[in-house]
């Protein structure tokens, strides 16, 4: 220990317990609330008069952390760590993965179900339509689409007559302020996560998605995958989308899509 | 303040910087699967079209090689990341001539996907909006 420190212990005691204090101390004042409608229910999406949008996230559907390169795992012998995956379903992910996404749907301009959507470029705006008791989860990416989730207590259709779709059916409701959300129906024609690329789901997937804003900047997104027929057991993956002030700027994938051609993977 | 409480103090600076600087790149999507960042290029040439429009904003030049011309695509980021980057659909114009650096489509076309375009006349670099992001 220097003579500064020996000098007097106790300051760098005090240094070292401040430090903490200090940095939550920031955190919590440079938060803005989380924002609510009047009836104290929290309010996903901008406030009034705001401009902003949830950018996408950084997070991958992992069930553990594992070190990536964009959407590619940096050490592939890893994949066990991502999920329970059954064997074919890890045998096709694994292909995916060292074609480098080539076959993905997404540059196809097809909509990206499930947890992918929140973490596609160019972001989403969730909008809490109140007079139809239902919330609308609109991609600014990919080919902007958008997803419906009902909170009016309605129960999900019979599978053996429902059309597969991209986003399934939803119904949520409030646990306190975190939205759960309830999801099945979706068809197996989009890979259901942009990191790490390629993975894969069957028609029996089915999502149960919690989703809440701890301050105003902050989207926490978690998910819990059920899909007996890709995976040997429930999993979970979760992740933070940021808040941008900038508005969700018009984008159309299939406006001048040029690279379909081009997209070969490796050589 | 002592020099100790100091040094504690830019160690701890230190990590806030550390920390903000972890924060991951956002990831690709096609990016490897079309382009090969291990085959950098660099291009002069004029400017013939530029196609400002999603989901990657596109230009073309004209570029001289031996015994003649020869048209080369060059692809960037969206119009929402290069417009955030302070680039608009003005920013350059056709006859500018520009000098391009980037990466090598893998299937031997001429392709290249931008992270670095300067106004050769001027020396102004604009934006570097490779797609690889987006």
């Amino acid at each position: 220990m220097n003579r500064a420190a020996q000098r007097n212990p106790f300051k760098k005691i005090l240094f070292m317990l401040s430090c903490p204090v200090f940095l939550a101390t920031c955190c919590v004042y440079a938060q803005l609330p989380t924002p609510r409608f009047d009836d104290g229910t929290v309010n996903l999406g901008a406030m009034k008069g705001e401009t902003g949008h949830w950018n996408s996230g950084v997070g991958n559907l992992s069930e553990n952390f594992v070190e990536m390169d964009g959407a590619y795992l940096v050490h592939p012998e890893e994949i066990d760590k991502v999920a329970p995956f059954r064997p074919w379903a890890k045998k096709i992910v694994q292909e995916r993965l060292a074609t480098l996404g080539r076959d993905d749907p997404h540059p196809r301009c097809m909509p990206n179900g499930g947890p992918r959507q929140f973490h596609t470029p160019w972001g989403l705006e969730i909008v809490h339509d109140r007079s139809s008791e239902r919330i609308l989860v609109m991609s600014g990416g990919a080919n902007r689409s958008w997803r419906e989730i009902w909170l009016d207590g309605r129960e999900h259709p019979d599978l053996e007559t429902y059309t597969l779709t991209f986003f399934g059916h939803s119904v949520g409701h409030w646990e306190g302020d975190t939205l759960v959300v309830d999801t099945i129906g979706y068809n197996e024609r989009f890979w259901f996560a942009r990191r790490p690329s390629g993975m894969p789901h069957t028609d029996q997937l089915h999502l149960i998605e919690r989703i809440s804003r701890p301050n105003h900047d902050t989207l926490h997104y978690e998910v819990a995958i059920d899909d007996p027929g890709a995976y040997t057991r429930p999993w979970t993956a979760a992740w933070d989308v940021p808040w941008t002030s900038f508005h969700m700027t018009e984008y159309f994938c299939q406006d001048n899509n040029v690279d379909l051609e081009h997209i070969v993977g490796p050589q | 303040m002592d020099n100790y409480f100091k040094k504690c103090c830019l160690r701890y600076i230190g990590l806030l910087f550390s920390l903000g600087l972890a924060f991951p790149a956002s990831s690709h999507h096609s990016f490897p699967a079309q382009y090969d960042a291990q085959k950098p290029i660099t291009l002069n040439g004029y400017l013939i079209k530029l196609e400002w429009r999603n989901p990657h904003v596109y230009f073309y030049l004209e570029i001289e090689e031996e015994g003649g011309f020869e048209e080369w695509a060059f692809e960037m980021g969206s119009p929402i990341a290069m417009e955030r980057n302070g680039w608009n659909r003005n920013s350059v114009a056709v006859g500018d001539i520009l000098e391009v650096e980037g990466s090598l489509a893998r299937d031997g076309s001429n392709l290249v996907n931008a992270n670095s375009v300067v106004l050769v006349e001027s020396g102004r670099r604009l934006f570097a909006g490779s797609s690889r992001d987006d």
